[in-house]
């Protein structure tokens, strides 16, 4: 059964390219455009990884992360942070609630990105 | 009769010459007096108008002296204060318990940063000093609160325009990485031949960004953000191992020496650290040619800890070895080489090293190498 990895990103083309990259190797990609879209498909997707953008309108990514991490029906689900910020600050926070890892997108390709995720996975 | 007039004049002189002596006495101590009192206004005057705060503390912990800055600082009138056992008092605004632990370890401090709290930091020194048979403190507290405050608008900047101009490289990179890698369909030869070199120069962009953040955080560099006691050898394994694809594609031959005994641990901020060290070896690995050679060493010398980096590059035009630690400099003679670079790296990582209070310095010679050092003390 193909893996479903949820992308919570607001920049859209962004999202769109990891989509097709996703898909083009099988696994099942669901998007969500924002924080409260991303959290409300974390439960009820159910998705066997997350990939989280941290600046997002309304909640942001941060937020994202501790109430995912609070709830107990989703808090197993591994989510890596996939984000344009990458001060010393932000990736301490990131891990300190729990994300599995913190990868800045300037310095990923998309391949690489579905290489972490595998890592993660397995 | 005469006799007793003879012996009036005589004790008269007498007195006279007393009188006088006791004049020159009083003129004396009223010179003294008058040097005493205008050493004190001058002194007085050093305090009233030192920007710093001053406290002197006396050895029964009482506060002796409070200079005008200090009433801005604690909020409070000197009044409040003078005299007051420094252990006992209470501020209204802000808690005096970080400085007051600061004392309690009865040791010289520079520049040891408190917090007292509502956005009050402050850099505190310490002399212990005799006044006749007692000792007293004197303590400085330098106020950093706007610095802090300035930081950290910088860092909330950096994050910022992080976010905005990496944003649209990111998706730049994607998508040409995908098209590169046959994601959307096949491409011709001259059509990759293309777009690589347009991946080539997003991905130097992306580089000069992360250049360019990276000054702005450290340009203030009085400030390392988590310093911690740990081993300087695993951060240099790292960073060569960061390296390792370069170093492979350039074929050079990277080595590194270990000290024979194990180095004590340093107080380093490993980010930053890892940043200075990764800088030294980019220029090494950019400026050396082909199939070179790179020794990197360690080792431990009179409590200090060395770092050397030797290259056999094309080294630094003895013209121009005055200006290369500063803002946006390149050598002439790297400059024909085409080689990237931003003229930044060599700045940051001086300033990082002299954020961790250590020395680089470098020995250079055209066409033959390079040998960066650095010292850290233990």
């Amino acid at each position: 059964m193909s893996k479903k990895v949820l992308i919570i990103e607001d920049d859209k083309f962004l999202r769109e390219l990891l989509g097709k990259k996703l898909s083009s190797l099988g696994f099942d990609a669901v998007l969500a455009v924002d924080g409260e879209e991303g959290l409300e498909k974390i439960k009820t997707e159910k998705p066997d990884i997350v990939l989280l953008d941290l600046i997002l309108p309304g909640i942001n990514g941060f937020e994202v992360l501790e109430q995912a991490k609070k709830d107990p029906s989703v808090n197993e689900i591994p989510i890596i942070i996939l984000s344009n910020l990458g001060q010393s600050e932000d990736i301490e926070k990131g891990l300190r609630l729990g994300a599995k890892d913190f990868l800045v997108k300037a310095h990923f390709t998309p391949q690489e990105i579905v290489n972490k995720l595998q890592i993660v996975l397995s | 009769m005469e006799n007793l007039n003879q012996e009036i004049e005589k004790k008269e002189e007498e007195l006279r010459k007393i009188r006088l002596a006791f004049l020159n006495i009083l003129e004396d101590t009223q010179d003294a007096k008058n040097w005493a009192i205008e050493e004190k206004n001058k002194t007085m005057a050093v305090i009233n108008n030192f920007t710093d705060g001053l406290l002197v503390i006396d050895h029964e912990n009482k506060i002796e002296l409070v200079s005008p800055a200090i009433e801005k600082i604690f909020k409070q009138k000197k009044e409040t204060i003078l005299g007051k056992n420094i252990f006992k008092i209470k501020l209204k605004e802000i808690s005096l318990k970080p400085l007051t632990e600061a004392l309690k370890k009865k040791k010289e401090v520079y520049r040891q940063e408190i917090d007292l709290g509502k956005n009050v930091l402050l850099e505190m020194t310490t002399s212990y000093f005799d006044f006749g048979k007692r000792t007293g403190i004197l303590v400085v507290l330098h106020d950093v609160s706007k610095d802090k405050l300035v930081e950290r608008m910088k860092t909330e900047f950096v994050s910022i325009a992080a976010h905005q101009l990496r944003t649209p490289l990111s998706a730049i990179k994607w998508s040409l990485r995908m098209i590169l890698d046959g994601d959307v369909g096949k491409i011709s030869e001259d059509q990759r031949d293309l777009l690589e070199k347009t991946y080539a120069s997003n991905e130097r962009m992306i580089g000069l960004i992360n250049d360019l953040l990276n000054v702005t955080r450290i340009e203030e560099g009085r400030f390392l953000y988590k310093p911690e006691k740990m081993q300087i050898e695993g951060i240099v394994v790292n960073v060569i191992q960061d390296d390792e694809e370069i170093i492979k594609m350039k074929d050079i031959n990277v080595s590194f020496k270990k000290s024979k005994k194990l180095l004590p641990l340093v107080v380093i901020d490993q980010e930053k650290m890892s940043l200075a060290i990764h800088n030294l070896l980019d220029n090494a690995l950019k400026y050396t040619p082909e199939k070179g050679k790179i020794e990197i060493s360690l080792e431990e010398k009179d409590s200090n800890i060395i770092f050397k980096i030797k290259d056999t590059g094309v080294g630094i035009p003895e013209d121009q070895k005055e200006r290369i630690f500063t803002k946006f400099f390149r050598g002439s003679n790297v400059i024909k080489l085409e080689t990237e670079g931003s003229g930044l790296g060599l700045y940051t990582t001086k300033n990082i090293i002299e954020s961790h209070k250590g020395k680089i310095w470098f020995e250079s010679e055209e066409d033959k190498g390079t040998t960066f050092y650095f010292s850290i003390s233990v």
